[in-house]
């Protein structure tokens, strides 16, 4: 007997159900299982990140059968997310991302539950993460995603299958972005592609306070420069309209005197929340794809992604899928140290921000040790000011040339270990 | 900022004001509230096209339901449009949606010209009867319209951007920059020539701007030369080892750009060979009252480019210059003096612009000196696509071409003789291959109709074998007229995660 439900529930994934219930002619070893309809209704998925692409990957993962979602995010709505961010209305400016988002698709689509969680992901220990099926980020932040990459490689024990969370991540920046599929121990990882990324953007603070040729070099004067002169203590609140007004006006006067044009609150506010630009059809576009491979990866209907697929929208449509090779001396997931030739006449100071810089590094605040004998620690405040003298130190009076230095970050979840050798 | 600048902020760092005043001056028809069709809908919707309508005279099932994010379960029943336009419509209060519950050929028997009130039109779901009605209306409205058709099966989506030409301006290249150290004029040179290389002032020498640095050393070399620049890749380096040759600390940071950018500036300035096929082009050789912006405005940079005494023989200056090491007066000097030159060069494209009008009997002035300004500083980045029509495509099939395609390994041309052969099924069935319960038997007549297909192309039967969400922004790229959009059938294979566009 086939009951009332299942002849709607048949009706409404017909679709899907197309996908499920036929020997796949793309994928030859796929064979159809009520087990498989049964596994992505009960099997619980969690999306890190409910904003651009956290919208739309809660959508597609509602319309393709997944029926327990869990999503976390920590930030609030802002009017500039709407041109997106399609599950918020302008009412819900100031309210929780992950809250509202749960709520409309709990909502619009019966029988699915999102469940949010208004926090940081670093809120959260290894016996939440395990919970779930697999994991995918909608982020923003190479901070966070390194944070998540690494939790999860962490997790991962060989001995035991269900240790394995697939990392989905989706990215996009203006009509680009890129899709990938991180099988942790397996494929490569978010910590092997580090060096995929640009240089951070930043101008060098001499030219900022002496020879300015851009309105940026005006507007990073008054942001850097200028704030803390004129108001000490306080923290800039790149939110409040009020600091933006301030840092424009300041950024403007300065422009003016140098005869430099182009200083605008909007390039004002770009500059310092550096801004990336973000449409609805990129993030729909990246987010198809992540949950696409979401689907694929829990019913093996047609092999997963491996494992990195870039897209570009400027010109034409282009996409370009290939598998990116782990590093072998990736810190996260291989066991080897990094190796880094440095000057040994270089001070500690000196290599701090040439590794603040290097795009596969991009450190914080590093704290350095060598042989569990600490060279300059961050924190706590006595400790730092006791230590600071060591950082115009040449390192090759700090430890010898092959050395393995440990180097730890509050950003980071995890130590690197590099050998330095002196050139 | 006004409420609505806040709200677009994230996309007008893309495609400024006036991208955003043509998308709120567009009027979309979307054939049939399908899945696909309301997502491409939001995505337009959520940046702030001016209207939508849906047309579509269907009634909202369970399986809608299930697929289309745009319709709920108190839907079930009512009129697809009408829900779905609702639905959509809820997403910005700047938009202003409309529907229609009809099918899109009756439609169109009542109303011949239904079409010609819309700025695009996208469909999905539709036959291939029904695209080629639609398509031919499109194409030969009085102001072709823009038509895509969408097609979603399983994993496989394809997209085919039909319109008879599009003119891009704004294609916004990774660079503008035009520093002209082959050729410069007359201010750059004196500009060159007021620095002292000789000074003592360790500040003044490592802040001298690299483009005085390459404009010194590629001056002397022409005077050795015979007024040439280095043209060999051997000469080219000797070039950068005589800049080399006059640092003095080893790291001066502007010799080093100086240096970096010797193989860029051995580059003679000259028209690019694209510009050059834009100006021979038949709709810029003979204008006409009906001639766009577009062309009327290419036809007067080309006049400018001709009249060598004013142009040198090229075109009209971005004005545009990349940051660099120097003081912030002989920066601010040295940009002063491209803009200036800019400016200059806009002025006499503006007097042949003016000239052009008015001999269409247009009034001079009639386009805007600001849309003046922006071609001629994209002017060497110009881009006009024509398309093939869906008429052209389907008689006169580039058999060679198709070939080619086929005989690359995991072609995905393959999906694009898929699709078309299903069309051929429905032609025969009245209904897609895989829709109903017996989608093995479908599988065989499928591969009938790929037999068929292939032999009229002749083709051999065998290169293919077998197989089936994706949307795309090109809706967004036609409407603003900025960036490069596709051409002409882009396909999406979600089994493998890759894609490829084809001019079919
Ligand atoms: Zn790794």
């Amino acid at each position: 007997m086939v009951d009332a439900q299942t002849i709607t529930d048949n009706e409404r994934w017909a679709g899907v159900y197309k996908l499920l219930d036929r020997n796949s002619l793309i994928h030859p070893e796929f064979e159809p299982q009520e087990e498989i309809k049964e596994f992505i209704q009960s099997c619980k998925i969690l999306v890190i990140g409910a904003g651009g692409l956290g919208c739309e990957i809660l959508k597609n993962l509602a319309l393709s059968g997944f029926c327990d979602i869990h999503v976390i995010d920590m930030d609030t709505i802002d009017v500039s997310n709407l041109n997106r961010q399609f599950l918020f209305r302008r009412a819900d400016v100031g309210k929780p991302k992950a809250v509202t988002a749960a709520a409309f698709i709990n909502k619009r689509v019966q029988g699915v539950t999102v469940t949010p969680h208004y926090c940081k992901i670093q809120d959260k220990d290894e016996d939440f993460y395990s919970e779930f099926a697999l994991v995918i980020c909608g982020l923003d932040s190479i901070e966070a995603r390194r944070w998540m990459n690494a939790t999860l490689v962490g997790m991962r024990d060989e001995d035991n299958p269900d240790s394995l969370k697939p990392l989905i991540d989706g990215g996009t920046e203006g009509f680009k972005g890129q899709a990938r599929v991180i099988l942790p121990g397996i494929t490569s990882c978010y910590e092997c592609s580090m060096d995929m990324l640009s240089k951070p953007t930043g101008f060098p603070l001499c030219t900022i306070a002496n020879t300015p040729r851009l309105p940026e070099h005006c507007i990073e004067w008054a942001h850097i420069l200028e704030w803390p002169n004129v108001h000490g203590e306080r923290k800039m609140d790149t939110d409040d309209p009020k600091d933006i007004q301030w840092l424009y006006e300041t950024a403007l006067a300065r422009a003016r005197q140098y005869n430099i044009q182009g200083v605008t609150y909007s390039l004002t506010q770009g500059v310092v929340k550096n801004i990336i630009p973000a449409i609805a059809a990129t993030n729909a576009i990246i987010a198809a794809s992540c949950c696409n491979e979401a689907l694929k990866i829990a019913t093996t209907c047609a092999k997963n992604l491996n494992n990195y697929m870039m897209y570009s929208g400027n010109d034409s449509v282009y996409t370009y899928t290939f598998e990116h090779q782990r590093k072998d001396d990736c810190p996260v997931c291989s066991t080897s140290a990094t190796k880094l030739d440095f000057k040994g006449d270089k001070t500690l100071e000196e290599l701090m921000d040439y590794l603040k810089e290097k795009p596969d590094v991009q450190l914080k605040k590093p704290s350095f040790a060598v042989g569990g004998k600490p060279l300059y620690m961050q924190a706590p405040k006595q400790l730092e000011e006791a230590m600071r003298p060591n950082l115009q130190k040449p390192l090759s009076e700090l430890f010898s040339s092959g050395d393995e230095l440990t180097i730890t970050d509050s950003t980071l979840p995890f130590s690197l270990q590099i050998i330095v050798t002196f050139i | 900022m006004d409420a609505k600048t806040q709200k677009y902020d994230r996309q007008l760092r893309l495609w400024g004001s006036g991208g955003q005043q043509a998308l709120e001056s567009a009027h979309i028809l979307l054939i049939n509230a399908s899945a696909v069709g309301c997502e491409i809908l939001k995505n337009l919707v959520l940046p702030g096209i001016g209207q939508f309508t849906i047309i579509d005279q269907g009634t909202v099932t369970q399986s809608d339901i299930g697929s289309n994010f745009f319709l709920d379960a108190d839907s079930l029943g009512k009129s697809r449009a009408e829900r779905a336009a609702e639905l959509l419509g809820e997403l910005n209060e700047d938009v202003s949606g409309h529907w229609v519950a009809k099918d899109i050929l009756s439609a169109l028997t009542e109303n011949p010209s239904f079409l010609a009130q819309f700025s695009m039109v996208v469909a999905s779901d539709i036959s291939r009867q029904v695209a080629e009605k639609v398509s031919s209306l499109c194409w030969t409205n009085q102001h072709a319209i823009p038509f895509v058709w969408v097609k979603t099966v399983g994993l496989l989506g394809t997209a085919r951007l039909i319109l008879p030409e599009h003119a891009i301006v704004e294609t916004h290249p990774d660079n503008v920059a035009d520093i002209r150290i082959d050729n410069p004029f007359p201010e750059l040179s004196n500009y060159a020539k007021s620095f002292d290389f000789n000074t003592q002032d360790t500040l003044e020498f490592g802040h001298i701007p690299y483009v005085a640095i390459l404009l010194k050393y590629m001056e002397e070399w022409k005077q050795e030369h015979d007024g040439k620049i280095p043209g060999t890749y051997a000469e080219k380096n000797q070039l950068k080892a005589n800049i080399r040759s006059g640092m003095r600390s080893g790291d001066d940071e502007n010799f080093d750009e100086a240096i970096n950018s010797v193989l860029r500036s051995c580059q003679p300035t000259a028209v690019p060979s694209a510009i050059k096929t834009i100006f021979s082009d038949p709709k810029c050789e003979t204008l006409n009252p009906e001639s766009s912006d577009f062309w009327i405005l290419a036809r007067a940079v080309r006049d400018f480019v001709n009249d060598h005494g004013k142009s040198g023989g090229l075109l009209p200056l971005s004005g545009t210059i990349p940051d660099m090491k120097a003081q912030t007066d002989s920066y601010v000097t040295l940009q002063s003096i491209y803009k200036t030159k800019a400016k200059q060069d806009v002025q006499e494209v503006s007097k042949l612009v003016d000239a052009v009008l008015e001999s269409l009997g247009r009034a001079p002035g009639s386009i805007a000196s600001e849309k003046i300004e922006t071609f001629c500083k994209y002017s060497a980045f110009l881009k006009v696509i024509r398309y093939r029509s869906l008429e052209d495509e389907y008689t006169q099939p580039k058999t060679k071409q198709i070939a080619s395609w086929l005989s690359e390994e995991d072609s995905l041309f393959a999906q694009y003789v898929l699709l078309r052969a299903s069309d051929s099924f429905f032609d025969d069935h009245g209904r897609y291959p895989g829709e109903g319960n017996d989608w093995e038997e479908d599988v065989d007549h499928l591969h009938a109709n790929v037999a068929t297909l292939l032999q009229s192309w002749g083709i051999d039967t065998d290169v293919i074998s077998k197989d089936q969400t994706h949307e795309i922004q090109e809706v967004i790229k036609l409407i603003t007229h900025q960036y490069i959009p596709m051409d002409n059938t882009f396909i999406f294979d979600g089994a493998r995660s890759v894609s490829a566009v084809f001019a079919v």
